[in-house]
């Protein structure tokens, strides 16, 4: 009786450690995506035609956002991780200036492209009403997981989801 | 025997209610706690006072975290410039969590009641509600005669109407009901998801039948005085919140 009160609870303290687990990384028929039209630093326009073929984390975010500020690194972690795969991550800068965006990146190296969206247009078609939220894209372009709020993108589940759709890619092997 | 408790607390409420002071609603807080054991729920929420001599008053409604103290402060300094205000703090006075769903539990009657006793008091009656505090205000609002509405008008602070809003889906916003001749001020600062939904808010309250003006606050996040890593420029408006707000009451006609 006592071991299975204390594994119980054993479990209940992995759960609520797990960041995932408790922010809700969501698996999703796979669906097309809205379009994304946005520039980048350079000032080049962006589309998801861009990164077809490969993996993709799509990010929005903003830069008063301490959650997202928090997550950019393990992100940045999962690049490096993955580098020579075939997955692309692309942080959608949600609504702010561009001034604004540039002193954030002033204070950290990061490797992935940043895409501005100073009018909030690709927010409201992709129906974000929480910062962070994540999309995982195939590479069909198709939206397979959400997530909203933060996560450590380089460990746990969400590190096994993107895992999994390169896999799936690599493989030609349905990941689910 | 229920009704005798119910008429005792209640008139017990008011009377006490009427000479509360800073401090006071703790004590308060614990009169209703016993009433509330008993199953009895108060014809109105308790609210604090800061009193003052000025034709306004402003009905100062916390978000569903709780009043902070920069709100108390601004209160009483909008009380020695002449705008007595009603401090209510939702989840306090209801012994609710501090969660956004507690605001939809609040009795609809109760805050109405709360509205008509600010009105039957002669000044002009601005209600200023943080955040999810917006639907039971609204929901109170649209109880109102229409006479009684036109008499007021609303200051919302970041209101969230969502019941849902999950990516990649239309939101879905909780019913509060018709709200025509209500003019409202929507105020959102501008460092908050839901700045690109600012429009579709406005939109939405304006099909309730109010007439809706959006306000910006530049450099400003959701909650900025309460923040636990405020911005330089976040604890300065923070310091002048009682002129924000007034600035705002003196607009919302």
């Amino acid at each position: 009786m006592n071991s299975r009160i204390l594994a119980a609870w054993l479990a209940w303290g992995l759960w609520i450690m797990d960041p995932l687990a408790a922010a809700g990384l969501e698996a999703r028929p796979a669906q097309a995506s809205p379009a994304l039209q946005a520039m980048d630093l350079a000032g080049q326009p962006r589309t998801l035609a861009d990164y077809r073929g490969k993996v993709v984390l799509l990010n929005f975010w903003a830069s008063w956002c301490p959650p997202c500020r928090r997550e950019m690194p393990s992100m940045e972690r999962l690049r490096l991780a993955m580098r020579g795969r075939p997955l692309e991550i692309v942080a959608l800068d949600s609504a702010e200036p561009e001034e604004d965006v540039l002193g954030f990146l002033a204070t950290m190296q990061l490797g992935f492209p940043i895409l501005l969206d100073p009018e909030g247009v690709n927010t409201r078609r992709w129906k974000v009403y929480a910062l962070p939220t994540t999309f995982l894209l195939d590479a069909e372009g198709r939206i397979r997981f959400v997530l909203k709020g933060g996560a450590e993108w380089d460990e746990g589940d969400a590190r096994a989801a993107v895992e999994g759709l390169l896999n799936e890619l690599e493989t030609g092997k349905p990941s689910l | 025997m229920v009704t005798c408790v119910r008429l005792i607390c209640a008139w017990l409420g008011s009377s006490m209610r009427r000479r509360l002071t800073r401090g006071g609603a703790g004590r308060l807080g614990v009169f209703w706690a016993a009433c509330l054991a008993g199953s009895v729920q108060a014809a109105m929420p308790d609210y604090q006072v800061e009193s003052a001599q000025g034709e306004r008053l402003l009905l100062w409604v916390s978000s569903e975290r709780g009043r902070a103290e920069p709100e108390a402060v601004a209160a009483r300094r909008l009380a020695q410039q002449g705008v007595a205000v009603w401090l209510l703090d939702v989840p306090s006075a209801y012994f609710l969590p501090q969660l956004p769903s507690s605001m939809d539990r609040v009795s609809v009657d109760d805050m109405a009641d709360w509205l008509r006793q600010a009105l039957g008091g002669g000044k002009a009656v601005t209600v200023y509600a943080v955040a999810r505090a917006a639907v039971p205000i609204l929901r109170a609002v649209s109880r109102l005669e229409p006479a009684e509405r036109r008499r007021l008008c609303l200051l919302l602070m970041y209101p969230n109407l969502y019941q849902s809003a999950d990516a990649l889906a239309d939101a879905n916003y909780l019913q509060t009901g018709r709200i025509e001749g209500l003019s409202i001020r929507l105020l959102q600062p501008r460092r908050s998801a839901a700045t690109p939904w600012l429009s579709a808010q406005v939109a939405h309250l304006a099909n309730l039948g109010a007439r809706v003006t959006p306000v910006l606050l530049e450099n400003l996040r959701e909650g900025f005085w309460a923040r636990e890593s405020p911005t330089p420029y976040e604890t300065l408006r923070s310091q002048q919140l009682d002129t924000l707000v007034l600035q705002e009451l003196e607009a919302c006609r």
